[in-house]
């Protein structure tokens, strides 16, 4: 193929002339050590390349080869459980071919594992006539992923061969009679990684997606095949947030993407993961996570790749009919990759320089989130529940970058470095966050508990409300100002806020609450107003309530603490708070004077 | 809206009030009071006037209605003299409403 040469090299930017022959977003290999790159504008023969690494030692008149495809990822088994980069190099192998902890340049590695052998069964038969997006044939990948191996897109007809057994990436295992002659398949696909794969219908995600956090599942639940921002200041529990949705949320497989943070949290969860039991499954949570890691310190092109890598392997599950979860931690060093680019690319710059097509990359990467019908004959429902973290410099939610993804995102979990401070964790702010989806959720969760779910929750989120607006006055004229009413309300508010929202996601118990769990502390803490507001209207006084309920209102507080296997354990407490209370109404309080 | 005026305490220092056609309620123990204040605080009173003496037993009550708009529960001196509990009152209410005591 003709070759073009090197005009300028500005930091990941490459510049080559005599590149007519190549097309956008053709993946290229830049200079005599054929480092990857990809094409993102073209003007006559002048192609504008971001390679995806380090570019010093590059120079003008080396040459530059297009490959004429797109960036691709590679779709099959062997995929599950492993490590990526930005572009989809396998780091473990990569660690093991190059001898170094850091990544050598020029360094091609096939994605995927040629050599290892894949148990295939076949579930279709020869004569069996398959439509792009057919499974063909599963291979048990991991112990809970079952990877379906589908039919590629643009390939339709008759099998003419297929046979269980072992292969391995490179062997053929079926064949296909398509209508410009036999086509001879195996497990592997590839898909270019900027183009959604298709399916057949989009459909509403209305059932939502247990994450196991008091905070997000009752009052900012999320559903399968939603979308949802993160935004927060540095401290306040980002990372920690979409690790502890990561490990227990209710879903197939996790993909994870570490864009631009920390080196160590990646560690943390390839240190944490393979050691904590998923509990829907009860295996290693390693067997169903995928990681992309693009730290700050790798080269900031492929950040902006590691994200479509991410949800084109999303999207590849997805048609197996799986509901996943993907996590970008964080959109926002994504963006500054969006930013150095175009900066570099001299395009007029748009909000605090991000280039004014910002919110469309945005908007592209959120909708392919999304719960739908796949293309094939036999229609599975799948979903992809995009969770991206921010990081707005400063904390100030009005930055380009979190209003562009709240446009898209239906469900704000706000993080406030205040209640970080007061050591209340998770740090989400009840009183900014939203999730447009709690109605569709109360819905399926009046029917699935059987109770009055969304009405209970709307009540605690009035008490929280009015804790809010009550705590002004206090702050204005303290609190002996405040009814007796208003008081209590100030009681039950903290209890809301210290004993169902505060959760700790280092202790072994707390870190995981399940629906039913929930339910009962909701419940707990509701049937506690209730009583008490009886009392109060029985003649007893605030103080007397307050007083006589120590004990009770602490074993309240510990009701977070007692295993799921126990949760009638908080049924009991119920029952005690009843009779602790009627107590108090029976004395009538004159203890001291009667 | 017209608002009952209600006096209670121990029965010697609270009957003179009905010659003004105030409600009377004797009370002879700390309970009593609390209960009959309680009740006419639910029975719609604006005013409820309480001899110091009983006031010193209950503190708790005269807490409780502190922060509600009514009734408003004025201290008065019984037959026996003034116990100062009222005017203190008066001058801490002041001084949380001006921020000073300009008495």
């Amino acid at each position: 193929m003709k070759k073009g040469t090197i005009i300028k090299v500005s930091g990941p930017l490459v510049m080559a002339k005599g590149m007519e022959h190549a097309n956008i977003q053709d993946l290229c290999y830049v200079g005599d050590m054929r480092l990857v790159g990809e094409i993102i504008e073209m003007r006559h023969d002048v192609a504008s390349i971001q390679v995806y690494e380090e570019t010093s030692g590059v120079g003008p008149g080396e040459p530059v080869e297009t490959t004429g495809e797109a960036l691709s990822v590679e779709l099959g088994p062997g995929i599950v459980s492993q490590m990526f980069d930005g572009i989809q190099r396998p780091l473990d192998t990569f660690k093991a071919k190059t001898n170094s902890n850091f990544l050598v340049r020029g360094v091609n590695i096939e994605a995927l594992d040629r050599e290892a052998k894949w148990a295939f069964k076949a579930t279709k038969n020869v004569g069996d006539i398959v439509e792009p997006g057919d499974i063909v044939g599963t291979v048990q990948e991991t112990k809970v992923i079952e990877h379906r191996v589908m039919v590629p897109h643009g390939v339709k007809g008759k099998l003419t061969a297929i046979e269980s057994g072992d292969y391995s990436l490179e062997d053929v295992v079926y064949k296909i009679e398509t209508d410009n002659g036999e086509k001879e398949l195996t497990m592997l696909q590839r898909w270019p990684v900027r183009r959604g794969r298709p399916f057949k219908k989009k459909l509403n995600p209305d059932k939502p997606m247990l994450t196991g956090q008091r905070v997000i599942d009752t009052f900012f639940p999320i559903t399968k095949g939603g979308a949802a921002a993160v935004p927060g200041p540095f401290g306040a529990g980002k990372t920690v947030v979409q690790h502890q949705i990561a490990k227990f949320s209710d879903v197939d497989l996790v993909v994870y993407v570490g864009c631009g943070e920390r080196g160590n949290e990646m560690t943390d969860v390839l240190n944490e993961f393979p050691e904590l039991v998923d509990p829907n499954t009860g295996e290693s949570l390693m067997e169903r996570t995928i990681l992309i890691a693009n730290t700050s310190n790798m080269p900031v092109a492929a950040r902006e790749a590691s994200i479509y890598t991410g949800i084109t392997i999303a999207e590849y599950f997805r048609d197996m009919g799986y509901s996943v979860a993907i996590m970008a931690d964080s959109t926002s060093r994504w963006a500054e990759a969006l930013r150095e680019m175009s900066g570099r690319l001299e395009e007029m710059p748009g909000d605090e320089g991000y280039p004014a097509y910002l919110g469309s990359r945005i908007a592209e990467y959120y909708e392919r989130a999304g719960r739908i019908l796949t293309v094939g004959s036999e229609e599975r429902e799948g979903s992809i529940t995009a969770i991206g973290a921010v990081s707005p410099p400063g904390g100030d939610t009005s930055e380009p970058v979190t209003q562009n993804t709240l446009r898209v995102v239906k469900i704000f979990w706000a993080l406030d470095s205040s209640l970080a401070q007061k050591r209340h964790f998770p740090s989400v702010n009840w009183l900014t966050s939203y999730s447009l989806y709690l109605n569709d959720v109360g819905k399926f969760m009046d029917q699935d508990l059987e109770v009055n779910w969304a009405e209970m929750v709307q009540h605690s989120m009035n008490i929280l409300q009015e804790e809010s607006e009550l705590q002004e006055i206090v702050r204005l004229v303290g609190i002996e100002s405040l009814s007796e009413k208003d008081r209590l309300t100030m009681v039950i508010a903290q209890q809301l806020r210290e004993d169902y929202l505060q959760q700790n996601a280092f202790d072994e118990v707390d870190t995981f609450t399940s629906r039913k769990k929930q339910l009962y502390m909701l419940d707990l803490i509701l049937s506690f107003e209730h009583e008490a507001r009886e009392a109060m209207r029985l003649g007893a006084y605030y103080k007397e309530i307050v007083d006589g309920t120590v004990a009770l209102r602490d074993k309240i507080a510990r009701a977070k603490f007692i295993s799921e296997d126990n949760v009638e354990q908080i049924r009991a407490l119920k029952d005690e708070t009843k009779e602790t209370i009627y107590n108090i109404v029976a004395e009538g309080g004159m203890t001291q004077n009667a | 809206m017209a608002h009952k005026i209600a006096v209670v305490g121990d029965k010697d220092s609270v009957l003179p009030f009905k010659i003004l056609g105030f409600d009377v309620f004797a009370s002879s123990t700390p309970r009593i009071a609390r209960e009959t204040i309680d009740r006419l605080a639910e029975e719609n009173y604006g005013v409820i006037y309480l001899t110091e003496a009983m006031a010193k037993e209950i503190p708790d009550t005269i807490k409780r209605y502190d922060a509600e708009v009514q009734p408003a529960i004025i201290l008065i001196p019984n037959h026996k003299g003034s116990l100062n509990i009222g005017k203190s009152r008066i001058q801490k209410n002041m001084e949380k409403a001006v921020g000073q005591n300009i008495l």
